[in-house]
């Protein structure tokens, strides 16, 4: 056993998997506020990536102005979102809004092709290291920087929900609306921050994974489903479940194409939520729900 | 305080209640009674807001309140503890109790405070347990957990949902002396119960409602020794007992 | 204009439409695309089998398609078989890979179930560009031959259009016939209420797995098509999820649930993209605009729309009155109704029978910690109306649900005159007996009044998959004779007249008196009432009263568990009261009335300092 391989792939899978527990946590907050599955999460990761790519090598403006820019952009446009293609259609059946959204998913992708060109595009690293020396072992910079800004964005999310009055409304919010309301907290305002929330996690997906693969249209599909598959995994509608849902497939695919089979790669996110479906639907945080009669 | 005038409410498809009409005065504890699926719940919920009155008044200080939103109401002084209680699980007893205090807008840090310490001195189970998440509390400080959480409003009138509902008989006992002790401290109670004894034995005045309307309406020492008051939870009115009498003999059944 | 002349006027039109095509379009180019728009057609019918008429949501039609399209490129290409062998192939195979995916996602709904298939249908695509010795990989495979009549091969678009429309019209047929049989109304029951169709005796398990399959297998045959025809050529790209989705879009757009729709959806995303071509780059996000626009204002589809329009309400009454269900109901309802004589009570007597029809002992049910039901002994004499009552919470509807098969009892044991039913499935309770109606209405909303009591008949009727396809005399006689029992029903509850509403749009009184109908139909021993009389007002509660009488002098058994006491002191023969999951009392209405400890469940007991 090659142990600084696996120390390498160890690291790119807890990166990767901090890329899904970003977008899975994106997913949840949404279906726990308004009960909707957001089939354009993974759009909500691909959208910032191009807006960040864009400040970075077309306007040259340095790093960190540049995720400021792109967190407020992706708030407002959560903002808009929820407005445009979630608020129509917040009382029809599940079926016209899992169109919905994939619809809009599909609308990004080709409006961000429409803008930004058919080129992959290469977003520039926040570093100027190449490689970190970690335990003997070189590790892909990014990855660090990829865990480490998740740990500390998590790290804010909890100090948020814990701490603050409004994080406590909000979450009072997504487990009993109905209450929430009789407590005289406005609701409506509430599933908007919600959805401005999740479209900044995107943008931390976005801009975090950027310069490892390249940016194009695509990159926020696959994302996108194995997020959705890493939160089905974790219990879906668990906030700590959509994240250890998502470091478990991360850590898992890159285990499983190496020692398996590199050409299945994307598949085992989806193999392992089929079995995680067969065996225990809850995932490992969720609950049973069974229909009253 | 808080007046109905013919009210009715539908609940989806349904007519749940056909012409409420109730009040209750300052100080007061009133009863709301009656079987199951008599409207009890769809009267709280039409009062409170989340439910919306087709027809008819609703006053509160004197003030038509008919049709407002949910967070509204909450924001005038009317204060709920649902059926079901409806703790948020996934935080603490004690970020329970603060939400509580939300619909307060011109409460001072001090007040709110000294709300909180009134609640931990009427359950003292709720200081110990106030870093615990709600799903780990039982029923019973659950219950506690909910009159608390309605206290801190510090509103006008507080609407209790069914409180003994699932609850073993003995804290159903320590429930009802809350509720009488709530209640000498100040609080307007309106209380909706299916258990019509014990409600009775705390309340000043009660309605029964059967099939959306209200049946009786007396004082609480007269209901308790109103015979007429089973009729109307066990449905044995005169004119059923004769039309069972004479289908029977048309059936020749026994 | 009887049925059999309409269809041949149909089938008249259709015949010259096909053939007169190629001659009036004659570029390659449009036929080719005319050709793929009926493969997609195809499988769009197929998507709309599993999705429209039985509601599960399938995002693995691409996939499906692929496998059909491979499975006869292999077949062809590799090992020679003439092509029309690979029909079969493409078919059957991919309907076993749609067994593959409905059997572990039996439990599943919703968006659990969208994603499983989005897995499903990924790892497919995946196993189709890695399998390289099988499938030729990215590479795909070129060169798929036409299919031959005789010494005629079909190379040219005009003459595979032949092929390709008369199979749209097979399958499509196939659909239309689907809809509306016994199968197809047990996939639309599972779609409405899955939980009401098991209690009225459809094996929801059984129908889901065949919906799956034949919708894979359309598919299937949809890929043989796009295999032989156009480029010959396929390439695992064409089967990806995003093509599902734009199959999803088409059944979406065409309407869910019709046939045609299906047909107009697909050839429209097919073919405009060619007309559009002057939007390039933005095409796709006018699509996908047209996508959200649509759900928001057109979420029925075009068929949606269609079918509100006066001409076609028209249209629809015109075919209606020459079809065989139409006449009959025209016929029962010219004679002034006939006076159904309620057969003599039926008192069959069982095995182990002494007048005890249905026998409970020791019946638990725990929930977690909470004990629902907890050991509760109960005896419902032949012929007789018995209320359960109780309490809030008492578990009077836990133990209905156990009695109906919803749930599985922890302990104890139910035997139904004689045969022990306990814990077994809802279908297979209703078969042998037991019907019930729901404390919130669950009828098929968007069904015709008709179609609901057809579907309780579903346990004592017979026609198969294949039978509702083709229609032999036997499927017919059947379907007569079950119309006639359903208008029966309808004639006994008071719904005559309104044989061909949408359930969903009766007043409130009338769905209940619906639903009560659905159970009769499937000829029950004992009948399950829940809260029948919840939001009734008086004069409807007085009918139901009735009601409840002229069906037990038809020897049905009822079991009812109600809240308006009024009604249950009223109808009752025996009352037995439950608190807190326990029996503690039962008896006649009077002397329920006068037990001190029903009064002090119900009046509460004042509780003091011990």
């Amino acid at each position: 056993m090659d142990w600084s391989t696996n120390l390498q792939m160890v690291a790119a899978g807890l990166a990767m998997g901090s890329i899904y527990a970003l977008v899975a946590l994106g997913f949840v907050l949404i279906f726990n506020a308004v009960n909707v599955v957001n089939f354009a999460q993974g759009e909500f990761a691909m959208v910032p990536a191009f807006v960040g790519v864009w400040l970075l090598t077309s306007l040259n403006i340095p790093f960190v102005l540049t995720c400021v820019i792109t967190v407020v952009f992706m708030g407002l446009f959560g903002i808009v979102f929820q407005r445009i293609a979630y608020y129509p259609l917040r009382n029809r059946s599940f079926l016209p809004v899992v169109i919905s959204t994939i619809g809009v998913g599909i609308f990004l992708k080709n409006g961000a092709q429409m803008i930004f060109g058919a080129e992959p595009l290469s977003m520039p690293r926040p570093t100027s290291a190449t490689a970190v020396d970690m335990l003997g072992v070189f590790v892909d910079p990014q990855y660090i920087v990829i865990i480490i800004c998740t740990l500390a964005l998590l790290g804010f999310q909890y100090f948020f929900f814990e701490k603050t009055l409004l994080g406590k409304k909000m979450l009072a919010t997504a487990q009993d609306k109905e209450m929430a309301r009789l407590l005289g907290i406005r609701v409506v305002k509430m599933i908007a921050i919600t959805f401005a929330y999740s479209s900044i996690l995107g943008a931390a997906a976005g801009i975090l994974i950027g310069p490892i693969f390249f940016v194009t249209k695509d990159m926020g599909a696959m994302i996108g489903l194995k997020a959705f598959c890493s939160a089905i995994v974790g219990g879906f509608g668990s906030v700590p479940g959509a994240i250890l849902g998502g470091v478990f497939l991360g850590v898992i695919e890159v285990f499983a194409a190496y020692y398996v089979s590199t050409a299945y790669r994307d598949a085992f996110a989806f193999i392992i939520l089929i079995l995680v479906l067969l065996l225990r639907p809850q995932g490992f945080f969720g609950e049973k729900i069974a229909e009253k009669a | 305080m808080l007046k109905l005038k013919g009210v009715e409410t539908w609940y989806g498809a349904i007519q749940a209640i056909k012409g409420i009409s109730l009040d209750v005065s300052q100080g007061e504890i009133v009863a709301l009674l009656g079987a199951n699926g008599a409207g009890k719940s769809t009267t709280i919920k039409t009062i409170t807001g989340l439910l919306k009155a087709t027809k008819g008044r609703i006053e509160f200080m004197g003030k038509d309140i008919t049709g407002m939103e949910a967070e509204d109401i909450a924001e005038i002084g009317i204060a709920c503890v649902p059926e079901g209680r409806r703790i948020f699980p996934g935080l603490t007893v004690l970020d329970n109790l603060m939400l509580g205090a939300i619909p307060r807008k011109n409460a001072s840090q001090a007040d709110i405070q000294k709300d909180l310490d009134r609640v931990y001195e009427i359950f003292p189970q709720l200081k110990e347990s106030r870093k615990r998440l709600g799903w780990t509390l039982s029923g019973g400080q659950l219950q506690m957990l909910a009159i608390g959480r309605g206290l801190m409003a510090n509103s006008k009138i507080l609407l209790l949902d069914e409180p003994s509902l699932g609850l073993a008989p003995v804290l159903v006992q320590e429930v009802f002396r809350v509720i009488k002790e709530i209640n000498k401290a100040g609080t307007t109670i309106l209380l909706v119960e299916q258990n019509a004894r014990m409600a009775l034995l705390i309340a000043n005045r009660g309605f029964v409602l059967e099939t959306g309307r209200v049946m009786l309406a007396d004082t609480a020492t007269n209901l308790l020794a109103n015979e007429e008051m089973k009729v109307h939870y066990l449905g044995a009115h005169a004119h059923v007992k004769e039309a069972r009498q004479q289908r029977r003999s048309e059936r020749g059944r026994v | 204009m009887n049925t059999s002349t309409k269809n041949l006027l149909v089938a008249a039109v259709l015949v010259v439409a096909v053939l007169v095509f190629p001659r009036l379009v004659t570029s390659n180019y449009w036929l080719n695309l005319i050709n793929l728009s009926i493969s997609l057609a195809v499988a769009c019918l197929g998507l709309n089998i599993v999705l429209g008429y039985a509601g599960q949501l399938s995002l693995a039609q691409a996939a499906f398609w692929g496998v059909g399209a491979y499975t006869s490129a292999i077949l062809t290409t590799r090992l020679g078989m003439p092509v029309w062998t690979g029909i079969i192939a493409a078919f059957f195979i991919a309907a076993f890979f749609g067994v593959l995916l409905g059997i572990p996602t039996l439990k599943l709904s919703g968006h659990y179930l969208a994603m499983a298939t989005i897995g499903f249908g990924i790892i497919l695509q995946l196993i189709l560009v890695n399998a390289i010795w099988l499938t030729n990989g990215s590479d795909g495979i070129p060169k798929i031959p036409s299919p031959w009549i005789g010494s005629h091969e079909l190379k040219a678009p005009g003459e595979f259009f032949y092929v390709a429309a008369l199979s749209l019209t097979l399958f499509t047929w196939g659909a239309i016939h689907l809809k509306d049989s016994r199968v197809g109304r047990a996939f639309m029951a599972i779609r409405e209420n899955e939980m009401a169709a098991g209690t009225a005796g459809v094996d929801t398990t059984y129908y889901k797995v065949v919906a799956f399959s034949l919708s894979a297998g359309y598919a299937g045959f949809g890929g043989w098509l796009f295999a032989h025809s156009g480029s010959h050529y396929i390439s695992p790209d064409t089967f990806s999820f995003e093509h599902s989705v734009i199959i999803l879009v088409m059944a979406v757009l065409g309407g869910n649930g019709s046939a045609i729709g299906s047909i107009v959806g697909a050839t429209l995303l097919t073919l405009l993209p060619e007309v559009l071509r002057f939007l390039k780059d933005s095409y796709m996000m006018v699509y996908a605009a047209g996508i959200v626009l649509i759900m928001i204002f057109m979420p029925s589809g075009i068929a949606g729309v269609v079918k509100n329009l006066p001409v076609s309400t028209r249209l629809r009454e015109w075919w209606r009155s020459g079809t065989e269900a139409g006449k009959q109901v025209a016929a029962a309802v010219s004679t002034a109704a006939p006076a159904i004589d309620p057969p003599p009570a039926t008192i069959s007597n069982g095995p182990g029978s002494n007048g005890g029809l249905l026998r409970v002992r020791g019946l638990t049910k725990h929930f977690g910690g909470l004990k629902a039901v907890d050991g509760v002994d109960m005896d419902v004499r032949r012929g007789e109306i018995q209320a359960l009552i109780g309490p809030n919470g008492s578990g009077k509807t836990t133990i209905l649900n156990m009695l109906s098969g919803l749930y599985v009892p922890t302990s104890g044991e139910i035997a139904l005159d004689g045969a022990v039913v306990t814990g077994q499935k809802p279908h297979v309770i209703t078969a042998h007996g037991v019907a019930r109606t729901f404390q919130n209405i669950r009828l098929f909303g968007e069904l015709t009044v008709l179609d609901n009591v057809l579907i309780g008949q579903h346990s004592r009727s017979k026609a198969g998959l294949a039978a509702s396809i083709l229609r032999p005399r036997s499927q017919r006689t059947e379907e007569a004779a079950l119309r006639l029992k359903a208008l029966e029903a309808l004639e006994f509850v008071g719904l005559r007249g309104k044989e061909f509403a949408e359930a969903k749009s009766l007043p409130y009184g009338l769905q209940r008196v619906l639903e009560l109908a659905r159970a009769l139909a499937s000829d029950p021993k004992l009948l399950l009432l829940d809260e029948p009389a919840a939001g009734l007002n008086a004069a409807e509660t007085e009918a139901l009263v009735e009601l409840l009488f002229q069906i037990c002098d038809r020897g049905i058994t009822i079991l009812l568990v109600e809240h308006d006491m009024s009604l249950v002191m009223n109808v009752s023969d025996h009352i037995t009261v439950l608190n807190f999951g326990k029996k503690i009392a039962e008896g006649s209405a009077e002397e329920v009335e006068h037990n001190q400890e029903v009064i002090d469940a119900y009046l509460g007991r004042e509780v003091s300092n011990a």
